[in-house]
């Protein structure tokens, strides 16, 4: 029985991802043996997925510098649903397998680029993109360490002008920086057993991230037949939009694409857009504040709340806040210093009354979370900028005097 | 035509069935001929059907859990069974390769 939620999610992301989403898709059951699916087959989309011939835009850094970025895209083939297996666990010491069936049958978005994409990091740049985007549109929470996002990666390599190499896919890549490695360690490894006059099969392999290598999987014997065959309990998947909606049909069984349409949230690259025009801030700003979940809302809450110019709150969050919350291992959420304390501290800095200097000092006080306000720890220990002019005379004075006392 | 051995044993390995014997093969081979009798018809121009369902509405189930914690149930059926996992052997077995197994498409 399909979960209507789950089509809602494959029409959201396909239209995020600017695919031609079908208004009738199909069923079928793919076949293969393997503990984890005890039905013997995977009910998926083989012949006419729910959306198709998308885009996905994406930034990379040139060499490095934030302040340098271009913007690449790769084209979505097609999303399809399908069901997952169950999870298994090798146990190569007991020379078993345990099979945990608890995800069996749970929907699947499965989303296939094209491969427009030439290195690991292009990779990675791209997974972390679709990641942002699917946690925006609530699809998916996309968690790669808790297989709520799987990648499996492509590889082949040619020379320029020839046709595509063979192809190997990669699995078992558990995060983002694993799959730049991994992309990486296959395109050299292709490269070199080339070069010395071998040839690449079409293989499965898994990604070992213990070794930064990728090794043949067991158990894939060869080319599979599926036997792809149309699932016989599921009739066709119909969608409508605001056309070609039916007049009489249950509310709860129609899904109107249109209707999805309007209510899609801003995705990632828009909400950048709006930071960077809004607060004046630049793109690669924009970029950080959206790479670390809550840390945009942090700043606009600052920004709110103080007099200071955006301008230069964004350093004291990307600079001062963020590296203090990486230290000791804090999501934005878990700040001791909240938006409503930052804003304090930086308007007396605003206000002249203590230096730069002294407000990341307040700061890192700030942060022992012993619930005093920055002024309390200023006046604490006398760290306020003298403004009086008279005084400061006196104290330089005092400085010379005492020199010219030696 | 004839069903090939190479086709046979394919199907062997692919869906692990036993053809047995050369009644078996026969049984295939007529029921080949009997569904190639749709190649009568001339189908030009038309959408094929793949299922009688296809007029029907796909029912789109709500978002509810509406069952579950039965592990205890589903594990009772387990010959083998580790905490709550099934226990499989490591990997697929898979058939025999031809001249190794002990079946009567050898001698075709």
């Amino acid at each position: 029985v399909l979960n209507r939620r789950c089509v809602e999610a494959a029409v959201m992301t396909g239209l995020a991802l600017k695919c031609s989403i079908n208004k009738k898709s199909l069923f079928d059951r793919k076949h293969y043996f393997y503990a984890d699916l005890p039905a013997g087959y995977q009910i998926t989309q083989q012949r006419v997925p729910i959306a198709v011939n998308g885009s996905l835009s994406y930034s990379l850094c040139i060499d490095n510098k934030m302040s340098q970025m271009v913007t690449k895209t790769v084209r979505i083939k097609q999303i399809q649903l399908e069901q997952d297996s169950g999870k298994s666990l090798h146990d190569d010491t007991r020379s078993q397998t345990l099979v945990d069936l608890n995800r069996a049958g749970v929907g699947l978005m499965e989303v296939v680029m094209e491969p427009d994409m030439c290195c690991g990091e292009e990779a990675a740049a791209a997974v972390r993109e679709l990641q942002l985007i699917l946690q925006t549109l609530g699809s998916s929470q996309a968690v790669m360490a808790e297989g709520q996002l799987r990648v499996d990666a492509n590889v082949s390599v040619h020379h320029p002008g020839e046709p595509y190499g063979v192809r190997t896919e990669v699995k078992n890549i558990n995060s983002i920086r694993f799959l730049a490695k991994a992309v990486d360690y296959e395109i050299q490894r292709q490269i070199e057993e080339l070069e010395n006059g071998g040839t690449i099969l079409n293989e499965t392999r898994a990604f070992d991230s213990k070794l930064g290598c990728t090794v043949p999987m067991r158990d894939k014997e060869g080319k599979q037949d599926y036997r792809f065959m149309p699932e016989p309990n599921l009739p066709p998947l119909i969608l409508y939009d605001a056309k070609s909606l039916p007049a009489n049909m249950n509310h709860q069984q129609v899904i109107n694409i249109d209707w999805i349409h309007e209510r899609l949230p801003d995705l990632p690259s828009v909400k950048r857009e709006k930071l960077v025009e809004q607060y004046e801030i630049l793109p690669e700003h924009s970029f950080a504040l959206l790479n670390e979940d809550g840390l945009a809302e942090f700043f606009e809450s600052v920004v709110k709340q103080t007099q200071m110019k955006p301008k230069k709150v964004i350093g004291w969050i990307l600079n001062d806040l963020l590296s203090h919350l990486k230290q000791h291992s804090l999501t934005v959420k878990e700040s001791p210093v909240s938006s409503f304390l930052l804003a304090d501290l930086l308007n007396l800095l605003e206000k002249k009354e203590i230096s730069s200097t002294v407000a990341k000092r307040v700061l890192a006080e700030l942060w022992k979370g012993e619930g005093k306000t920055p002024l309390e720890i200023v006046k604490e220990q006398k760290l306020e900028l003298l403004q009086d002019q008279k005084e400061l005379e006196q104290i330089c004075q005092a400085v010379i005097d005492g020199q010219e006392n030696e | 035509q004839k069903v090939s051995v190479e086709v046979l044993d394919h199907l062997e390995h692919l869906a692990l069935v036993d053809f047995r014997d050369s009644e078996g093969v026969e049984r295939l081979q007529k029921a080949i001929q009997f569904a190639d009798q749709l190649h009568e018809v001339n189908t030009d121009g038309v959408e094929p059907m793949d299922s009688v369902l296809e007029d029907r509405c796909l029912y789109l189930r709500e978002d509810d859990v509406t069952e579950g914690n039965c592990s205890k149930d589903l594990l009772e059926n387990a010959r083998e069974k580790v905490e709550e996992y099934f226990v499989a052997p490591p990997g697929n077995i898979p058939l025999p390769k031809l001249e190794e197994r002990d079946t009567f498409l050898q001698g075709s």
